[in-house]
């Protein structure tokens, strides 16, 4: 990754704002005036989640990318080949998470990749392995999902009733049919900046093909009239 | 290895060795400043209590916006353009009448031209321009952007055939009629894909209008080259034939971008804000008021070539301010997270998702 210039927002921890092509991990961190269900003083909360590109099942990305830059790898996360991408930016409109971005200086379009090298070498990703309380997880997807259930469960349990998994399945989120990356949130989604109900855009897709069906025949039948309408001796 | 020069270390004290990076990504060089960190709402600066009816982080935008800058809605206009004279050409083709040869042909001129012009600016949008023909290594049907520079690439070579042998005798001559409907039924592509692109995303606004965008842009396609048309054409059929044309492309870009305001703002109002407000906003009254000028003014009596001309540029401007408008009302849907977040509430295409219970000691 390149130095993203540490460049501060003065708001809060969170110095990276947003994913996007030179920051591949972010760390919502929300503050506000306003108590957890567990609390039973005060009128103070924090929230955190770390965030990443969730690998969806239905990629808006891939399937928005026109030359093949995109591709599902082995591990099944979403990789950018970047000898490939020719900067069109589709994939950066098509991503109903808003991560992907082109990168100005450099005219391709760049992502988290999951850590498709480290992968590839036997590693971890970069974030599991580095985050020091174990709050970013990397495994079997069936495994962690059992793993986070049983979280959810405990947490209830110790009265922290709103604690719930966003992403976790694909009955959960059918517009992506499922991520590579799940959350634990303490409130709603929109509160870390993560969509409520994100859908592929090919999915809703199909309307504009069938429309531009009709708006292909409607102006062949206008071109073909307006010729037949003026033709000589027809009309004068 | 180099040695440290730690008199210029930047106080973190972090040899800078431990961070040499290799690989293509470690070739980048770093920007100024993430644009994303600079567009922090006002409301973002101030510590708020939660919002829960409507909540969001920092009101920071949810989406990535198009990093397309003008030569994209410009390309919508002269592609569109391009396409429609197509197909006035193709159709013409039909009558088979004499006087009508000169107008096929400049038909064909435009559309060649046009679609020259299209190429230059799409390859002009790339990132990295050198590599445009990676487009061109597949064919997939899921990325309209693929499917319209397979279009794109199927306009040019047709229409250049077609003016070559157009009009020709004999075995050539039937080359050239084929040519000539071929470039015409590219051309109905042409025209109308555009729509299909800007609407095949997540951006609300564009997402929202996606049963009527490809129709919107095929109505200003053949507004935009009926009006080209009012320039280029002196014989009296043709003139007609483009009056005719051009005159049903107003009249159906009007209603359909009366449509689009209709059903981007159907499930949730803000969608269709950026229609409404801004520059976009502006852009898009502009375009109305333009295209509707022409149309009162190409449908009054007098034949003046004076009134033509200026029913021409009103159409032409119309287009082209629909086309930014349009454009420009995706990068403020963009940016307007809460476009996008009560768009999702209100859809409710998921009810199995788990709505996290609100803690009851919240007032």
């Amino acid at each position: 990754m390149p130095d993203d210039g540490f460049h501060f927002t003065g708001m809060s921890y969170d110095n990276t704002a947003a994913l996007g092509a030179s920051t591949w991990r972010h760390v919502a961190f929300i503050e506000r005036p306003a108590p957890l269900s567990y609390q039973d003083a005060g009128q103070f909360s924090w929230l955190f989640s770390s965030d990443v590109c969730k690998h969806c099942a239905r990629a808006g990305c891939l399937e928005a990318c026109p030359t093949g830059a995109i591709l599902r790898t082995e591990f099944g996360s979403v990789y950018v080949q970047p000898d490939v991408c020719n900067g069109c930016g589709y994939c950066v409109v098509c991503c109903p998470f808003g991560v992907i971005d082109r990168r100005e200086e450099d005219g391709r379009a760049w992502k988290c990749t999951l850590c498709y090298d480290r992968q590839r070498a036997d590693l971890i990703p970069a974030c599991a392995k580095s985050c020091p309380t174990e709050s970013i997880q990397f495994g079997e997807i069936e495994e962690l999902r059992a793993k986070a259930r049983k979280r959810v469960e405990q947490l209830h349990q110790a009265g922290v009733h709103e604690a719930y998994l966003y992403g976790e399945s694909a009955e959960q989120q059918p517009g992506t049919e499922g991520l590579s990356a799940f959350f634990l949130l303490l409130d709603k989604p929109e509160v870390y900046n993560l969509p409520p109900d994100p859908v592929a855009p090919t999915k809703k897709g199909k309307d504009a093909w069938a429309s531009m069906g009709l708006a292909m025949a409607g102006m062949a039948l206008a071109a073909l009239g307006s010729v037949w309408f003026n033709r000589r001796g027809g009309r004068e | 290895m180099k040695p440290v020069d730690w008199m210029r270390t930047d106080g973190r004290d972090i040899s800078p060795q431990l961070g040499l990076l290799e690989g293509e990504g470690a070739l980048q060089e770093t920007g100024p400043q993430e644009e994303h960190v600079e567009k922090i709402s006002e409301d973002s600066k101030k510590i708020l209590a939660p919002d829960d009816a409507d909540p969001t982080y920092y009101d920071r935008p949810l989406l990535k916006e198009p990093v397309w800058e003008w030569h994209v809605p410009a390309y919508y206009f002269v592609g569109g353009a391009a396409g429609a004279a197509l197909v006035m050409g193709a159709a013409a083709q039909f009558d088979g009448s004499p006087g009508l040869k000169t107008f096929v042909r400049r038909c064909h001129a435009a559309g060649i031209l046009g679609s020259m012009i299209s190429g230059g600016l799409l390859i002009y949008d790339l990132g990295r321009p050198a590599r445009f023909h990676h487009m061109l290594r597949v064919f997939r049907p899921t990325s309209p952007m693929n499917v319209g520079v397979w279009i794109l690439s199927a306009v040019a070579p047709s229409a250049i055939m077609a003016s070559l042998f157009h009009g020709r005798r004999g075995l050539l001559g039937a080359f050239g009629e084929i040519s000539g409907i071929a470039s015409g039924l590219a051309g109905l592509g042409l025209a109308t894909y555009t729509g299909v692109l800007v609407s095949n995303t997540a951006v609300p606004v564009w997402q929202e209008s996606r049963r009527v965008l490809p129709i919107l842009f095929g109505a200003s396609a053949m507004a935009s080259a009926g009006s080209l048309f009012d320039f280029l054409v002196e014989d009296r059929q043709a003139r007609r034939i483009t009056y005719t044309f051009g005159t049903i492309g107003r009249v159906a870009e009007l209603a359909s971008s009366i449509v689009m305001e209709r059903q981007a703002g159907r499930v949730e109002e803000r969608v269709a804000r950026p229609l409404q407000r801004g520059v976009s906003g502006t852009l898009w009254k502009t375009a109305t008021a333009l295209t509707a000028g022409s149309l009162l003014l190409s449908v009054l009596p007098g034949k003046s070539r004076k009134k033509r001309i200026a029913t021409g540029i009103l159409g032409l401007a119309g287009s082209l301010c629909l086309r930014f408008g349009t454009h420009y009302a995706g990068v403020a849907s963009a940016r307007d997270a809460r476009a996008s977040f009560r768009l999702q509430r209100a859809e409710h295409t998921s009810p199995a998702r788990a709505a996290p219970p609100l803690p009851e000691n919240r007032a």
